[in-house]
């Protein structure tokens, strides 16, 4: 099996996914088209970007807060305050402001730049409220964090990561001299999440925001409801060729057990795989909570790809038959002496685990809506919930193959042996794929030269076959030579500096290409490269006036390998092009200005296509994720080259 | 031709649009255009039958909502033909609240644009007091007012919870924010940005 040509076909059905995403309300609303308006500025800052609010405990028991406010911002004295609520609230002393005192604003104290101020009387939980607004005209509703002291109900920390910073609603309406009874949604602390009245239409106002989906249902329904979506979103998955990279690990499993294996036995390693997938999926969401990182990174970056990349090929060896993968043996004991003879369950587990690595990719839509709101929110719990449900979800095919596959695969040893090899070539082909999103091509490609040449001799490419040979044996020998050809096609490749495993003479054929072709075709070299925001901000700030079509990319994107190669030269998009500055958003490298880039557009992952108008706002409706075609990116192309 | 692919997102959308479309009926905040541009009881003014409208977020403290006033004013009288819907989103505590609820309780009595252009006139920080005596001044009584809201109370309480949720869903930072055709301006905006803004959304 080819774990490349695998690998792709999961991309395609995560575009699948994707689509479904777009019909639903929330994921549709996370594309923000207006986030480069207004007048072709990067728009106001976020609340908690304009004022970074940190607190530190002091040995006095009280709490100093500091305020750093960005360039262009300012905080009004009189609304940084404390409440608490039913008890006292505690006292909080700020330092005098710069009166601002102009036609606009009447009289008022305000901070710039930077503010300090000390919380005492502190008896209990309570709140910090502040407020500020942008010099060029826009005010923020008031920012509130829950304050908990140390040894309260929960740790600082946990109270920081609580913080409310969307917009908190309409403030105490009770505090009105003219209605006790309000109206407004002041409890409304969570952010509440745009809800598009989606007829289905496309006529709803599609808008700015990174909530989504799941605030949404969370805003609704709660803890279950959101938990049980999460449980179906993991249904539909496993019905998608998301999951497919699973079967083969499971079935190896399987066929690892030989004639010990009964239907029983067969659901209790598919079922322990599944949880094991479940609780790695759960973690996921745990940390997603804590670190408000957007994992999908982490997942992408080199370090953890080459850890489990080294992780299958040690799985690879295994199945060779170079040693069996288990516990320490006092575990493994007390482990078999609970669950039965073997202790593989630990194994079912292991691979269960780092299996969420292989249909990372194609979760990416609702596992980013899932993150965006629990990083919001700092809810471990319900993230852990709500990522164990999914995980489940897309197990329950699995444990389907686990029960009525034991029954179907035949009880015997022997051809078991070659199964297990089998996948033990499979599990080193993933490790390959895993390496090629930190590896340059060339060096891949000479992998997968070894690994075919190795399979195609295990596969008997080189024995001699006499009269008495069998035809499989023969149907073996000939697959075998395939693979030894397939694989020197790769050295070849890999000595001539291809890039892709699947088109391994693309250095001979691309000269004839180019020949062929228009001799100005404009290529993704020819972009101009941003890597960082202030790059990008160059690059608009160069184009000014001009349409601007923008392509996150990054070289462990094969989707944007395809795009680059496929669709870019397609010669209706390159008469498009003519008139629009295309500009390369790389993310190859998986550092903070990279993720500011991505947080900056609005985008979850490459490859995403955004199109600016000469004003370098997004042009509605036009934005492009995942499967790219020629027709669509020139219906995306000409919408902003009027 | 179904292929493969094709197969599975068409499965995918059907299973999906199963799973979800229930939750989506629940809406809290109803941010389709007919409940942004043409809700029942929030006041238009400008040209009520105009082919465009132009909904402004506000509140009648913040500062830059008052210093940009003038700037939609000359723009939609220039325009003629320009419709501008006023959502108070009251976000500066108790005495921007208590504003949105004398002006729009002042509706009932034909007086809902003498005590927005009052108010808005003022400079920064208000109190109640100083509301009350900046309506009387207009011609609008607070008392008469303030009996306007509680008549109308349920109403305008209402209306202010949906703007709020709205500018919440939307995603508004905060005032002022305006929404032309399906762009949304977060803050102040010049008169030309304002123009082209409307003739965007008039070409669209």
């Amino acid at each position: 099996m080819n774990a490349k040509a695998l690998s792709r076909l999961s991309l395609r059905a995560l575009w699948g996914v994707f689509l479904v995403s777009l019909l639903l309300p929330g994921l549709a609303a996370a594309q923000s088209f207006d986030l480069l308006k207004p007048k072709g500025g990067s728009g106001p800052l976020s609340p908690e970007e304009a004022f970074q609010v940190e607190t530190a405990w002091q040995d006095d028991g009280t709490l100093a807060v500091s305020f750093d406010i960005a360039p262009g911002y300012y905080l009004y004295r009189e609304h940084l305050t404390v409440s608490a609520e039913g008890g006292d609230a505690p006292v909080i002393e700020t330092q005098p402001g710069e009166m601002k005192d102009d036609p606009n604003f009447g009289t008022v104290e305000v901070w710039h730049d930077h503010t300090e101020a000390v919380v005492s009387d502190i008896t209990g939980p309570f709140t910090l409220h502040w407020q500020g607004c942008e010099e060029k005209g826009l005010c923020y509703p008031p920012q509130s964090r829950e304050i908990v002291p140390p040894g309260g109900a929960a740790t600082a920390e946990a109270a920081s990561a609580a913080q409310s910073n969307q917009a908190a609603g309409v403030p105490d309406y009770a505090q009105s001299a003219a209605s006790s009874a309000p109206a407004g949604s002041s409890e409304a602390e969570t952010p509440t999440p745009p809800v598009a009245a989606s007829k289905g239409d496309g006529n709803s106002l599609s808008l700015s925001s990174d909530d989504g989906l799941v605030a949404g249902i969370a805003a609704k329904g709660g803890w279950a409801l959101v938990v049980a979506s999460f449980f179906g979103f993991g249904l539909l998955l496993a019905f998608t060729p998301c999951v497919l990279p699973m079967v083969p690990i499971v079935a190896g499993m399987l066929g690892a057990q030989g004639k010990d294996l009964t239907p029983a036995r067969g659901l209790a390693l598919t079922g322990t795989y599944v949880l094991a997938m479940a609780v790695a999926f759960g973690l996921l969401g745990i940390v997603a909570a804590w670190s408000g990182q957007n994992l999908q990174f982490l997942m992408q970056a080199p370090a953890t790809v080459i850890a489990l990349a080294l992780l299958f090929a040690v799985l690879a060896l295994s199945s060779f038959g170079l040693f069996e993968l288990r516990l320490p043996q006092a575990l493994t004991n007390k482990v078999s002496s609970v669950q039965g003879p073997r202790g593989t369950l630990a194994g079912a587990a292991i691979l269960g685990f780092t299996s969420t690595l292989i249909v990372g990719p194609c979760v990416t839509a609702p596992l980013a809506g899932a993150f965006l709101y629990i990083a919001q929110t700092g809810d471990a719990g319900l993230g852990a919930s709500a990522l164990f449900a999914l995980g489940l979800g897309q197990g329950v095919l699995l444990m389907a193959v686990g029960l009525f596959g034991s029954a179907i695969l035949p009880r015997m040893g022997e051809w078991m042996v070659g199964v297990n090899r089998a996948f033990g070539y499979v599990f080193l082909g993933v490790a390959i794929w895993l390496l090629s999103r930190v590896v340059a091509g060339p060096a891949i490609l000479a992998l997968w030269a070894l690994l075919l040449i190795g399979a195609g001799v295990a596969l008997g490419g080189r024995d001699r076959f006499g009269p008495e040979s069998s035809g499989l044996g023969r149907v073996g020998g000939a697959l075998g030579v395939a693979a030894l050809l397939a694989g020197a096609l790769e050295g070849i490749g890999a000595a001539s500096g291809a890039a892709d495993p699947l088109r391994p003479l693309a250095p001979f054929t691309a000269g004839q290409t180019v020949m062929a072709a228009a001799p100005d075709i404009l290529t993704e070299d020819d972009f101009t490269h941003v890597e960082t925001p202030e790059a990008l901000d160059a690059a608009l700030a160069a184009a000014k006036g001009a349409p601007v079509m923008l392509i996150t990319t990054a070289e462990w994107c094969t989707e944007c390998a395809t795009i680059a190669r496929e669709v870019i030269p397609d010669p209706q998009v390159q008469a498009a092009l003519r008139h629009v500055t295309p500009i390369a958003v790389d993310v190859t490298k998986t550092g903070a200005p990279q993720q500011a880039l991505l947080k900056q557009l609005g985008v979850i992952g490459p490859p995403t296509l955004i199109f600016l108008s000469p004003d370098h706002s997004e042009a509605q409706g036009t934005r492009l994720i995942g499967d790219v075609t020629a027709p669509k990116l020139t219906t995306s192309l000409s919408e902003i080259a009027q | 031709m179904i292929d493969r692919r094709n197969f599975l997102t068409l499965a995918g959308v059907a299973a999906g649009s199963t799973l979800i479309l229930p939750t989506a009926s629940l809406a809290q905040a109803d941010i389709s255009p007919e409940a942004v541009f043409h809700d029942p009881k929030a006041p238009a003014l400008g040209n009520p039958d105009g082919d465009i409208t132009l909904v402004e977020y506000f509140d009648y403290q913040c500062p830059y909502c008052k210093s940009n006033h003038p700037v939609v004013e000359k723009v939609t009288k220039e325009d003629g033909n320009l419709r501008v819907v006023m959502k108070d989103w009251p976000i500066f505590g108790a005495p921007s609240v208590y504003a949105s609820q004398l002006v729009l309780g002042a509706q009932s009595m034909g007086k809902y644009e003498a005590g927005l252009e009052a108010l808005m006139a003022t400079q920064g920080k208000l109190s109640n007091d100083l509301i009350e005596k900046t309506l009387s001044e207009a011609g609008v009584d607070p008392d008469k007012a303030m009996a306007g809201y509680k008549a109308n109370r349920k109403e305008i309480d209402a209306l202010l919870s949906r703007n709020d949720a709205q500018a919440v869903a939307i995603g508004l930072r905060g005032t002022p924010a305006y929404i032309v055709g399906r762009d949304v301006y977060p803050g102040a905006v010049d008169a030309d940005t304002l123009r082209k803004a409307i003739s965007d959304a008039r070409q669209a």
